[in-house]
């Protein structure tokens, strides 16, 4: 009933909303794009997120799904919106990082157009396979590969798409090739995943975890720095013995460009202690999320390092998703 | 028997060559790719000719058989209805919500023969006004600003 | 046992109060928002997806549930009244629904929407709470060649849906799969026909092309003869289906129920196809197809119930696999994880409670909205009686604000017009629209599905042919083409025969 409140609250908010701001920001509703459809990993983050947000920040924050063209659309409507802390962002690696390296012409570049704020969330990707599928560990996968060069299909989530990436920088880190099969979204990947359909895959762990406990889907490595607890069989692909393969999917929060350094400061504090706050961090973690809730410098270091990383895997692999 | 060019199927078969032929055209950069690895315009070029064929076909057969003529055009109402939607479009960010529908509803309403700017009416659209602000924008909270950016900021 | 001693589980927690409360809650804002024309489920299930985070877990699926078919049921009445349909199904139904509402048996119309609907959704039930598990794994063996050979039998069935012309039933299907194209290419990723527009580079909404070309189409068409069409809706006949009328849907009735149920299991968009390929085989078994698409009641029977029985059993791919068969199922399992819920097969086991209370609140469900809408009839056919030049702004209105709230983008709204205006054209050319919408919504999973399917099969188009489910069904996709064309033929040859006589 709570939230039904707030809901009311934030709709009221809406339309009493005075078009004047002065210093106590945030004095009407906050607005989140998220550049995907509701129920999906950016919304998940933003609903959760923010859900917490508003009781620091005491006005409600509403949530506004802006889906189209891999998150650009949305993206690029922050980027042209007024940077008053009333207009924010939470989009995924994809906004970020994939879709700059990609496209040849974006609506925005989150690098200028952006103030960013924080990276909440992220998960590994692992590596799963169809149970039947010979290879019962990333050893025997390289040989398979090797001795079978295009051969072996690798669903993936969509042409351009984090994990379809990830499969590019497996092959190039191991020097073999496979079969891109790109899907609309993870769910129908991991579906022909599971009916043998196709073979291998990277995905979120989130997104297979059940499947891995039903035996549905073979776990090969997890793409992440440590092993991860719920599957401490799982090695990672460094102790699998490929190096450089460590990815992870995350969900960061940005601004439009010239944030007032005031509101900038507030909107990090409130951030950062939401992602921090107990019931919230056991929240994605129960859906396999990691906490990650960095500081914006740290935010935008890590972004140069992804693009930087990103723009090698496509250009070497030469993958275009633009004509 | 009517003449061609005021045949349905002739205009139908004019409809799919243009549709087609903007679809070929358009499309003829696509990546054509193979039988195995098709590529993006395998696809759409394969559906524009046969587009074409078709409406080929129709277009032959208006000039064979006996058909019905398209008759005259309803333009007064096809404009107002199709107008009136896209003001509403234009007004909904800059006017706001409220000015956009009562646009909206007075423009389409002129397209009939009976409607009369009488009381009923009036009272009829400032109901509908409301009831959509009150469902839409306050009880499902879609994001429809009530005042455009005209009036606001 | 299993089964009973589940099911009873299930009774005794969507019987609680606020179970109950939510799941009369969900059905009742569904219906309303399903006969807003525009407003479907997914925008709505999206918009009060918040509301339910403090809701227990069971209770907000129950009431998402709720919200999903009531708009299922209340978008065919929509179909019914205005000719709009706001779903891909309710397409079908607007088909023979509207001209029956044009006839005066507005009342039936509906009443047969209801009675299919209960029937399908009380079979698909206990289908779900009996079969779950193996039919999902049948789901399983459906694959990218599979569901290509599926997308081409449905593609010939909507031939059948066209009542006039058969080419320009192949015209109007070629040219619905053109505008499918439109978007980015799931394959490759290149953007298609979007001549530079971002706010299409996932394709346009199904919903802004049915509310155009059949909304706005009708509604011109409409205002060109506005004499005729106030003369044909004021008799209004029999609110309740006869005895005799009864008898003539029951079969169909269960015909699109069991059809339905086994389209809704399949998860890459078998539950889109159960309404057309119910329409299909009734007028394919029927004894009078010249009376369908001019208001033949089996036309609405079959379909409505094949539609809800989908709707019911594309629960199965979600709750036993985790796997979203359409757009409101994915936000289903968006909600579920918000609730802390990880969808997959292990939901079963270990959260039973939601499971069986979910399934069995769906038959609670469906009987609220028999017991709801029944009574509605007459008010709905006095609604649709109001004066013409009333009713269309308000059509209107609706149309607008529905087709914004899906992007909550202006774009589509333009977009609308734009084929509002070519609704008109296709009018006046006696081009019909339903099987144009069907082209658009199949073409491009059937590019997709193709394109997969050879890339696995490196090429081979022996894969379609080789693997039994896909042969079975390009073979009856091959049947159905050659007895829609053997009567075109052998008509063309009796034409000729009485030219030279």
């Amino acid at each position: 009933m709570k939230s039904l409140k707030l809901l009311s609250a934030a709709v009221l908010g809406i339309a009493i909303s005075a078009p004047a701001f002065a210093a106590g920001y945030p004095e009407k509703p906050v607005t989140v794009v998220v550049p995907f459809p509701a129920g999906g990993a950016s919304d998940t983050t933003a609903r959760v997120t923010t859900q917490k947000m508003q009781e620091s920040l005491g006005q409600p924050i509403v949530v506004e799904n802006k889906p189209g063209a891999n998150g650009s659309l949305g993206a690029g409507q922050v980027a042209k919106a007024k940077a008053d802390g009333y207009t924010l962002i939470v989009g995924s690696i994809g906004v970020y990082a994939i879709n700059p390296v990609l496209y040849k012409s974006l609506p925005y570049d989150p690098t200028k157009d952006f103030d960013l704020l924080t990276v909440a969330v992220r998960t590994p990707n692992v590596l799963v396979a169809n149970p039947n599928f010979p290879a019962n560990n990333v050893k025997e996968l390289v040989e398979h590969l090797k001795k079978n060069p295009e051969k072996v299909t690798f669903a993936s989530s969509g042409a351009g798409s984090s994990d379809h990436l990830t499969a590019a920088l497996f092959w190039q880190k191991t020097g073999t090739t496979g079969v891109h099969v790109p899907y609309k979204g993870g769910a129908p990947a991991i579906t022909d995943l599971i009916g043998g359909h196709a073979d291998v895959s990277f995905q979120n762990l989130g997104a297979v975890s059940n499947h891995i406990k039903a035996g549905k889907l073979k776990l090969l490595a997890v793409t992440a720095e440590k092993r991860n607890p719920t599957f401490s069989d799982a090695p990672t692909m460094k102790e699998a013995g490929v190096e450089g393969v460590e990815v992870y999917s995350w969900q960061a929060v940005a601004a439009p460009k010239g944030l007032p350094a005031d509101v900038k400061s507030k909107l990090e504090q409130s951030l950062i202690s939401a992602l921090n706050s107990p019931d919230v961090k056991g929240k994605f973690n129960d859906i396999g999320f990691e906490v990650v809730a960095n500081t914006s410098g740290q935010f935008s270091d890590f972004l140069n390092q992804e693009i930087s990383r990103w723009k090698t895997v496509v250009e070497t692999g030469k993958i275009t998703a633009d004509q | 028997m009517s003449h061609v060019l005021q045949k349905k199927d002739f205009w139908a078969g004019v409809l799919y060559i243009a549709f087609g032929a903007a679809a070929f055209w358009i499309g003829r950069d696509y990546p054509m790719g193979t039988a195995g690895r098709m590529g993006a315009g395998y696809f759409p070029s394969v559906l524009s000719v046969i587009l074409m064929l078709i409406g080929l076909l129709s277009a032959a057969r208006a000039f064979r058989q006996e058909g019905q003529p398209v008759g005259a055009i309803a333009w007064k109402p096809l404009a107002l209805v199709v107008g009136s939607v896209a003001l509403f479009g234009l007004l909904l960010p800059t006017a706001g919500l409220v000015v956009a529908l009562t646009v909206l509803i007075l423009t389409s309403a002129f397209a009939s023969q009976y409607f009369r700017l009488d009381p009923k009416a009036v009272a009829g659209l400032i109901l509908l006004v409301a009831f959509c602000t009150v469902v839409f924008v306050k009880a499902l909270g879609v994001p429809l600003p009530l005042v455009g950016s005209w009036f606001g900021e | 046992m299993e089964t009973i001693s589940n099911l009873w589980l299930g009774l005794e927690t969507a019987l609680t109060f606020w179970n109950l409360t939510y799941c009369m809650t969900g059905v009742l804002l569904g219906t309303a928002i399903g006969v807003l024309p525009g407003l479907g489920p997914t925008a709505t299930i999206a918009m009060l997806l918040p509301v339910t985070f403090g809701l227990p877990p069971v209770s907000a699926l129950i009431m998402l549930a709720g919200i999903y078919y009531g708009a299922q049921y209340g978008g065919s009445t929509t179909a019914i009244l205005v000719n709009l349909p706001g779903e891909s199904s309710s397409v079908v139904t607007a088909l023979d629904g509207y001209q029956m509402a044009r006839q005066g048996k507005a009342g039936k119309a509906l009443a047969t929407a209801a009675i299919g609907s209960f029937f399908a959704g009380t079979v698909a039930t206990v289908l779900l709470a009996v079969f779950a598990p193996p039919l999902a794994d049948l789901a399983l063996q459906f694959g990218p060649a599979e569901y290509f050979s599926l997308m081409v039998l449905g593609l010939v069935a909507s031939v059948v849906l066209a009542h006039g012309s058969l080419l320009h039933a192949f015209g109007m299907i070629i040219l619905g799969l053109i505008l499918g194209l439109i978007g980015t290419d799931v394959n490759s990723g290149t953007t298609r026909y979007t001549f530079g527009f971002p706010q299409i580079a996932d394709g346009i909404n199904f919903v802004v092309v049915a509310m155009g070309v059949f909304g706005l189409g009708e509604i011109i068409g409409n205002l060109e003869n506005e004499a005729t069409r106030t003369a044909v809706l004021k008799s209004v006949t029999g609110l309740m289906p006869t005895r005799e009328d009864l008898k003539r849907i029951a079969a169909p009735i269960l015909r699109g129920t069991i059809l339905g149920s086994m389209l809704g299991i399949l998860p890459g968009g078998g539950a889109m196809l159960a309404s057309f390929a119910a329409y299909t085989l009734e007028k394919k078994v029927s004894r009078t197809p010249e009376q369908f698409g001019k208001g033949a009641i089996e036309g609405v029977a079959g379909p409505e119930s094949a539609n809800n029985a989908g709707a019911q059993t594309s629960f199965i791919p979600m709750l036993t696999l985790g796997i979203p068969s359409n757009p409101v199922m994915a936000l289903m399992i968006g909600a579920m994880i918000m609730q802390g819920i990880q969808p997959g097969p292990s939901v079963m086991t270990e959260q039973p409670v939601l499971f069986w209370g979910l399934i069995v609140s769906m038959w609670i469900g469906n009987l609220f909205l028999l017991v709801l809408n029944l009574p509605l009839i007459g008010l709905w056919v006095r609604m649709i009686s109001v004066p013409y030049h009333f009713l269309y702004p308000a059509i209107l209105v609706f149309c607008a604000i529905g087709v914004f709230s899906l992007n909550n983008a202006t774009f589509d709204v333009y977009l609308m017009a734009i084929f509002g205006f070519l609704g008109y054209i296709f009018r006046k050319l006696d081009c019909e629209p339903a099987p144009m919408l069907l082209g658009f919504i199949l073409g491009p999973m059937m590019e997709e599905h193709l394109r997969r399917a050879m890339l696995i099969s490196k090429g081979d188009t022996m894969v379609f042919l080789g693997r039994p489910i896909s042969a079975t069904m390009l073979i009856l996709a091959f049947i159905l083409l050659a007895t829609v064309l053997a009567p075109a033929v052998r008509q063309k040859r009796e034409e000729a025969f009485q030219e030279e006589g």
